[in-house]
């Protein structure tokens, strides 16, 4: 190789090398860039710092140990939560008792007029006045299946 | 040209190689990470047509948004402590929206995240409450007499016993990687029962920590949750395609989205299903005060497994055969998740679209 073909070579290895580096400080600028326009981005960028591909959220930071570590006692007064799951349970034997009225109504078959209506069916006060009547109503239901 | 400028020039060009590796899958990392992973919801159009505290019971639209109603229904049952959206996870993706494009009306249940009342939820509340009603539901909704029913994992067992106790209502079942054979070891309910399951109480339940039921799943996946390996990972993946590492940013999303989960039900799986009881081999349990035969499994059943299943051992799914002789097993090559939503899933759809669109034997 003449010295004006290693010059070339060396400057086109050197070019390259430029080139590399604008291309390098192009990917920091795309980086910044989104850090400064979008708040999620720096979440993203540090959940797959920590090896994740986790979108949208922080990662978890509660680590298998200390997730398993003392359990979690059941709260103390659990009187409130007991109500809370009670009216949970009476309003599906609400549910239970309006599609069987719906059946009734449409002969055992056909669209449920009652499917809007099962959806607001969470009123604690209505569920407390049927209380009563669900207790027959759900052996109705279960019978039916 | 010397010898040591030959050996210069080819560690340059290593040097300037390496350098263009390592941007683009910079690149391909920032064009990965300023994209959605998946939506937090499901991915097909859908309307609510029932809700029960925080269940919703979905029913997918077509492409004009309205429901494919006439068509042959079919309700999806999800695991009640991971997000039901695994089976509607993005368009293209999407078991439950395969299902329904082949010509079914899909419904799906999403179970919600349990608060703190919820951990007085057994299995009775889930299989004689929650599935029940939403099979009611869709029977109303249709004017079907007997819909088909899919479950996966801990949605299957609830598909199973309700299967059991209303046969009648069922057309035809498929359980997907749901354990029967609670001895079999490895998976979830082996790791839950040496992580202290034995000790959660029935009468005094607490909610199960969401962190907490991941852990289980992480013990069976040695090494998941180590910082390096996960980057050591992550970085090896970069040399994929954006949209491999958008599936990948997409499944990862979902695995780490569990929730929590009610404390009454873990105790009472364990007790009846989990290693050493065993309940369900023997032909015979109880929902609530109710006993379930589960000769009763009379409707053509297909159950799903996955060869690479660390969440429940395929041998553990296959057992189904002993003590419902009739039900088609099939092996599929994948895991737990992979089968249901990964780049291979296409063939568990189609394979479950013929098994619901067969007639009936």
């Amino acid at each position: 190789m003449t010295i004006d073909a290693k010059a070339a070579k060396d400057h086109s290895v050197v070019e390259r090398w430029i080139e590399d580096q604008r291309e390098w400080q192009k990917t920091a600028m795309t980086y910044l860039d989104s850090m400064v326009k979008n708040d999620d981005f720096l979440v993203h960028l540090g959940n797959a710092m920590r090896g994740s591909l986790l979108a949208g959220k922080p990662y978890p930071t509660a680590s298998p140990a200390a997730a398993a570590a003392p359990a979690q006692e059941a709260p103390a007064d659990d009187r409130l939560d007991r109500v809370l799951f009670a009216l949970h349970e009476m309003q599906g034997q609400l549910n239970d008792l309006r599609l069987t009225l719906d059946e009734l109504r449409n002969g055992g078959k056909g669209k449920p007029t009652a499917t809007s209506r099962a959806k607001k069916a969470t009123s604690s006060k209505a569920t407390a006045k049927v209380r009563r009547r669900t207790t027959g109503a759900r052996k109705a239901g279960k019978k039916r299946g | 040209m010397s010898t040591s400028d030959d050996e210069q020039e080819r560690e340059l060009e290593a040097l300037l190689e390496l350098s263009r590796r390592g941007r683009a899958k910079l690149e391909r990392l920032h064009e990965v990470l300023t994209t959605p992973g998946h939506y937090g919801t499901g991915a097909t159009p859908a309307q609510v047509v029932y809700t029960e505290n925080k269940l919703r019971l979905l029913r997918l639209l077509d492409e004009s948004g309205q429901p494919r109603a006439g068509k042959p229904a079919v309700l999806f049952v999800p695991a009640p402590v991971s997000r039901y959206f695994i089976v509607d996870l993005l368009p293209g993706r999407s078991f439950a929206g395969h299902v329904a494009a082949a010509g079914f009306d899909v419904f799906v249940i999403d179970f919600g995240t349990p608060t703190s009342e919820d951990r007085y939820a057994d299995l009775a509340y889930y299989v004689d409450g929650l599935v029940r009603r939403s099979v009611r539901m869709v029977t109303t909704i249709t004017g079907q007499p007997a819909i088909n029913v899919v479950g996966y994992c801990l949605g299957g067992t609830l598909s199973l016993l309700y299967s059991a106790l209303y046969p009648e209502t069922v057309a035809r079942l498929v359980l997907l990687t749901t354990m029967v054979d609670g001895d079999v070891q490895g998976g979830i309910a082996w790791v839950a029962h040496r992580m202290g399951l034995e000790g959660e109480s029935y009468d005094n339940p607490r909610l199960v920590p969401a962190a907490e039921v991941k852990s289980w799943f992480e013990m069976l996946a040695p090494g998941s949750n180590s910082l390096v390996g996960r980057v050591s990972d992550l970085w090896d993946r970069l040399d994929d395609p954006a949209a491999r590492l958008r599936d990948v940013r997409t499944m990862a999303t979902w695995v780490d989205d569990v929730v929590p989960a009610p404390g009454r039900l873990l105790a009472e799986l364990y007790r009846k299903f989990g290693p050493g009881r065993n309940s369900l081999m023997t032909g015979r349990t109880t929902v609530g005060t109710r006993v379930v035969e589960l000769a009763a499994v009379r409707m053509p059943l297909l159950s799903v497994s996955a060869e690479k299943d660390a969440i429940a051992p395929p041998e553990g799914a296959d057992a189904i055969v002993k003590i419902v002789p009739h039900a088609e097993v099939l092996r599929l090559p994948g895991g737990h998740v992979g089968i249901v939503a990964g780049r291979t899933a296409a063939s568990l759809w189609q394979r479950t679209v013929e098994f619901l669109a067969s007639p009936r034997g």
